[in-house]
């Protein structure tokens, strides 16, 4: 099922909406949100949290992470 | 004999008539005279500190109106239009989009109470105020009229509250809220008392300072005699907020104050804020946004409060803390989706950047990284790869993007209601959200209408629903890449 999320980079400005399949996993979604962000060439570590601040497991997919609908992530990126 | 004007003004101000064919609660319905209702005994010492009759208004405003078109006509000539500074232009028609036919709503409201105001001097202030109001949304399309000639685009003078401009959805969702859905006693307090005593002398004679010094003796003496009504009008605020005070209405009216701070503060950051700092001229620049917030908005506003024994919003933390970064990251915003605006926007140049650093001592270490990289970016695969292209999350109150205000420092956050998620930028419009929610819920951002399907997902198509019909509308890069410092490798701390 395909879900609308808001992500936050620590290395951006601004948060920006995704649109992705919720199959996807936690580390795919970290890396389709940088790639939109301003500096998407940089490699290194992400870390993925949602709106309460817990880490999400970067195998999990969106939905085993319970990210649905309208839900916040942050990611940090090393 | 005739009367002289002190011998008959406190008689003639305050004929208030004993309704005989309905009582005053009908007369004056709740709904719209506001809550609490209180009987007129409550407001008969209503008074406002400089009293004006409307013979004396009139000849003051033909003085007034003489002296603009006196400029106007004296400054017509294209060619000094021409010379004054293509940031400078691209303020004026940002500022004249964003405000000209607010200017009419706030006439909407004034005439409201001019109707339904509780006292006949009061309903007195707010007649001449809606003639005021007419007047400042008259004035800036005659001038926005007249620079047609040299952009089009300011022709969004008129146009841009007749779109689904996102930055104009912003503010027509405020000035609803604050003008045309309010009642006559949150009406004083919104937009006399909290808008009006608070931030207009930012938006009138702050940047009317800043037009002198950018050589736009038009503009500034606009702006400065619109400042004069609205010092005029904005008095009806006191008297009502005493009266609201005096009959236990102090959480009603402390609401009211935070409530219409935060978001005033919302849109003045993201239009004041960014205009400053990045349109205006450096040799035109007094002081920073901040150092004009400071001195010339939070001041006043907190001895307004201690007039009162009002407190400071809860957020005012936050609010401080924002001054130094949100409308620095609200211009990253909007530089990156600049093709979704109707004027241009600059990127600055090292001497702005180095004046930035001087007001902000931490924005070269937070902001010049990033428009390095968009720098970066543009000369590595041209000025298309400085564009962002997905959505910005917009929040579901102010119905601006979320925004980091610093460095990590991400404020936004979610509500669930009914079955449906919000998003907000921070935890006030949260709390503001929540106060009224079926006041706001039911209002789908621009991003909302993209994912429901009532907006078209594509971008051009999206400019095209937002009313930007042609490439020659779009906003664009200020100086079109073409300065030479953008070649050069751009100075970092």
């Amino acid at each position: 099922m395909r879900v609308y999320l808001f992500g936050y980079a620590s290395d951006d400005f601004v948060g920006r909406v995704l649109v992705t399949p919720d199959e996807r996993t936690v580390a795919e979604l970290g890396r389709q949100l940088v790639a939109w962000g301003l500096d998407p060439e940089r490699h290194g570590a992400i870390t993925v949290r949602n709106e309460s601040g817990e880490i999400l497991e970067p195998a999990d997919t969106i939905a085993q992470a319970g990210l649905s609908n309208g839900d916040i992530f942050t990611v940090e990126r090393g | 004999m005739v009367l002289r004007r002190d011998d008959w003004l406190d008689i003639a101000r305050k004929v208030d008539w004993t309704p005989r064919y309905v009582d005053e609660r009908s007369l004056f319905p709740e709904q719209i005279s506001g809550r609490p209702w209180l009987a007129h005994e409550a407001w008969q010492d209503w008074s406002e500190a400089y009293r004006t009759t409307y013979r004396e208004y009139v000849a003051n405003q033909r003085e007034k109106d003489a002296a603009v078109l006196g400029v106007r006509a004296a400054l017509s000539k294209p060619r000094l239009v021409d010379e004054l500074d293509p940031g400078w232009l691209e303020l004026v028609k940002f500022h004249n989009g964003a405000i000209a036919l607010a200017e009419y709503a706030g006439a909407v409201a004034e005439l409201r109470m001019a109707r339904f105001g509780r006292d006949s001097a009061w309903r007195m202030m707010a007649t001449l105020g809606a003639l005021d109001e007419i007047r400042h949304t008259q004035i800036p399309l005659l001038i926005g009229s007249d620079l047609l000639s040299h952009d089009r685009n300011f022709d969004w003078t008129h146009k841009a509250y007749h779109t689904n401009q996102w930055v104009i959805l912003a503010a027509r969702h405020l000035f609803d809220d604050m003008f045309l859905a309010a009642d006559a006693l949150d009406l004083a307090i919104q937009l006399n008392f909290v808008f009006e005593t608070g931030f207009t002398n930012l938006q009138f004679m702050a940047m009317a300072a800043l037009a002198d010094r950018a050589h736009h003796h038009l503009f500034e003496k606009t702006l400065a005699s619109i400042q004069t009504d609205e010092a005029r009008h904005a008095q009806i605020g006191h008297p009502v907020m005493r009266t609201l005070l005096d009959n236990g209405s102090r959480q009603r009216a402390q609401y009211l104050v935070d409530k219409m701070w935060w978001r005033c503060w919302r849109v003045f950051l993201a239009l004041t804020g960014t205009a400053m700092e990045y349109l205006t001229p450096l040799g035109a620049r007094t002081r920073s946004f901040k150092e004009f917030m400071t001195e010339w908005v939070t001041e006043q506003f907190i001895k307004n409060l201690a007039e009162f024994d009002l407190e400071k919003p809860w957020f005012w933390d936050l609010f401080v803390e924002e001054l130094d970064y949100a409308h620095h990251s609200f211009q990253l915003g909007l530089y990156t989706y600049r093709t979704t605006l109707w004027f241009d926007v600059a990127s600055p140049n090292a001497a702005e950047r180095s004046w930035l650093n001087d007001k902000y001592p931490r924005w070269n270490d937070v902001y010049a990284p990033l428009w390095d990289r968009l720098e970066g970016r543009w000369q590595g695969n041209g000025e298309t790869n400085t564009l962002s292209y997905g959505l910005p999350a917009l929040c579901n109150l102010c119905q601006l993007p979320t925004l980091f205000i610093g460095p990590g420092r991400n404020t936004a956050c979610t509500l669930a209601m009914n079955g449906r998620r919000y998003l907000f930028c921070s935890e006030p419009c949260r709390w503001i959200f929540q106060q009224e929610p079926q006041r706001f819920a039911g209002h789908k951002s621009v991003v909302d209408r993209i994912v429901a399907g009532e907006a078209p997902g594509k971008l051009i198509d999206l400019q095209q629903w937002m009313g930007l019909t042609t490439p020659a509308e779009n906003g664009k890069d200020l100086r079109r890449g073409l300065d030479p410092w953008r070649l050069d490798p751009v100075p970092t701390a």
